[in-house]
């Protein structure tokens, strides 16, 4: 089975849960993590891990290059690119500005010159693999920065990770995913069998696990909600309401607790620092709630 | 001028950090907008308890196929850098639509007049809304199922740039992929906001890498200072030449301002001062450029 784990916004503890829900899947459950999150990639720091045992180069962001000599400087190139990445230098020259570049290559068609602007390959990050202390592997992926199209590094990531599940088999892939609802997080729910959300009681959290949801929807999964930071916001119902309006059944509530930064501070998931904690006690009635009724 | 506020990570506080300088600029006679680009997860509107107003669809071309004139070349699909057009065995193209990017690379290769004609889509809104507070802000918001957030921080940047008065902030999303870099563009000044975690501390430098590469100058703003050790923080900010301007610490009063949508730079509480202090500490970068 494939579990995503989203949230919409971020900083509302997807990571710090997620690695805790792993440490407490370990014993009864065989299964690969996959870290979506490949622009701020911390599953991987959660669970101590500090070697990467296997590490491939993505290459495959493209990024349009002009070659100055042969430039007439007639501008089209910076009329017509659509995200308005071409830029002029001191020198009067046209350039690409290469953190920017979506590598669509409408430059290149509409220049008048032939072989002044070029589309190349370039390396867009690099995917990596470790087995963690706690016995089961962990995908993980680090988008370049400024570069493009983070979801096509998810999507290989979890090729990988279905590769893994055969060759190890492996009964299941738990996906954390990215903040936000695009190219990355659409990766990261798309083929999964179940998705869990995780917000916390704020206006803001409320706003982003919403829009998360209408993705989920999109691929008709069935979804999940975690609360965390339950008590921060007394008196704020707007989870709880939107979830019992749309049947979104609620795995549980986890309170605020210090023992979550200092855990991640200690990088361990809360539940193995400091297992009587009233965050830890809470997600491992999450996670007995998760066995029961998700990984069965 | 145009400066920006990023982070790296999700949830350090970008959002609180922007709102609530914008506030304290303004309180102190800086004119400014602040747009919101993080169009996956846009907030700011909610931090401000203002809600979004005259929107604007941003209209996207994707290429309508004219089957009689189409000559089943292939050339659209060869050009397509998305894979968005598929091709039948007999080269008659079809398009998946949440995969155009809106390039017009097709119809730029496409060798027959009229045969690839404009249609559009809509792939998100963008918002002008005043708030009580002096300032206007500009929010992007990308449709949910949609990939490609990039059109929408270019929409929602550009918008921003025609209703600006004075100064632009802008918000960024998370991470340091192509789509921050576009929302920081331009920028004479980069705030980074972190918190002193591992986590934080790991994702921070990838921001200030970016900072970096843009020969943008960058401060660092520590938000839950007391939650970790800043010393790290501060090693880090030394090597990329980066200066720690504000530390906020972990304050149940900023949870309560933030989850009740009234800015805490607008209050007596002492964390209201440290935004004051960022706030002059900008208008003097800005020395009154703005």
């Amino acid at each position: 089975m494939q579990v995503a784990i989203a949230s919409g916004k971020g900083g509302v503890g997807k990571s710090t849960i997620t690695a805790s829900l792993l440490y407490l899947l370990k014993d009864d459950y065989s299964f690969v993590a996959v870290d979506a999150d490949a622009e701020a990639p911390n599953l991987g720091l959660l669970l101590g891990v500090t070697e990467w045992e296997e590490e491939r180069e993505h290459i495959g962001a493209k990024i349009a290059r002009i070659n100055t000599e042969s430039c007439v400087r007639c501008g089209i190139c910076y009329e017509r690119c659509p995200y308005g990445c071409i830029y002029i230098d001191d020198e009067g020259n046209y350039v690409v500005n290469e953190l920017t570049c979506e590598g669509c290559n409408v430059c290149g068609l509409v220049c008048p010159v032939a072989g002044t602007i070029t589309l190349e390959e370039v390396r867009s990050g690099v995917i990596r693999k470790a087995t963690t202390k706690y016995g089961f592997p962990l995908i993980s992926a680090q988008l370049d920065v400024g570069r493009p199209e983070s979801g096509k590094l998810v999507t290989e990531e979890k090729e990988w990770a279905a590769k893994l599940m055969k060759e190890l088999n492996l009964e299941h892939m738990i996906v954390d995913s990215a903040a936000g609802i695009g190219c990355q997080v659409i990766a990261s729910l798309g083929g999964a069998d179940v998705a869990i959300l995780i917000a916390e009681p704020t206006p803001a959290s409320l706003s982003d696990v919403q829009r998360a949801y209408k993705v989920v929807q999109h691929f008709r999964e069935p979804a999940y909600l975690i609360i965390n930071k339950a008590d921060i916001n007394p008196g704020f119902t707007g989870l709880e309401e939107w979830a019992e309006k749309e049947g979104i059944p609620i795995l549980g509530r986890i309170p605020y607790d210090r023992a979550v930064p200092e855990s991640m501070s200690m990088l361990k998931p809360v539940v193995e620092a400091f297992p009587e904690a009233k965050a830890s006690k809470a997600i491992v009635e999450i996670a007995e709630v998760i066995k029961r009724e998700i990984l069965g | 001028m145009q400066i920006a506020v990023s982070g790296g990570k999700g949830g350090t506080g970008k959002s609180t950090v922007a709102t609530n300088l914008a506030v304290a600029l303004r309180k102190i006679g800086v004119r400014l907008t602040l747009a919101d680009l993080d169009v996956e997860a846009p907030n700011d509107h909610i931090l401000l308890g203002v809600e979004l107003a005259n929107e604007e669809p941003v209209n996207q071309f994707m290429p309508r196929f004219d089957y009689s004139k189409c000559t089943k070349c292939r050339k659209c699909a060869e050009v397509c850098e998305e894979h968005a057009i598929v091709t039948l065995k007999d080269g008659t193209p079809f398009l998946m639509p949440t995969l155009c990017s809106g390039c017009r690379a097709c119809e730029i290769v496409c060798p027959v007049p009229g045969a690839i004609q404009e249609a559009f889509r809509v792939i998100g809104h963008t918002y002008v809304t005043p708030t009580p507070y002096g300032f206007t802000l500009v929010t992007g918001k990308l449709r949910e199922g949609e990939e490609r957030s990039m059109p929408l921080v270019v929409a929602a940047k550009k918008r921003a740039e025609e209703v600006r008065e004075g100064l632009l902030m802008v918000d960024t999303a998370a991470g340091t992929g192509n789509t921050v870099s576009k929302a920081v563009e331009g920028s004479k000044l980069l705030i980074a906001v972190t918190e002193p975690t591992p986590l934080g501390i790991h994702d921070t430098e990838l921001i200030l890498q970016l900072g970096k590469l843009m020969k943008i100058p960058t401060w660092v703003v520590v938000n839950r200072s007391d939650l970790g050790d800043v010393g790290k923080v501060r090693e880090l900010a030394e090597k990329y030449g980066a200066e720690i301007v504000a530390e906020i610490p972990y304050s149940e009063n900023i949870v309560k301002s933030y989850v009740e949508g009234k800015p805490i730079a607008l209050t007596d509480y002492p964390e209201a001062e440290i935004f004051k202090g960022l706030a002059e500490r900008v208008a003097e970068f800005l020395g009154g450029g703005a």
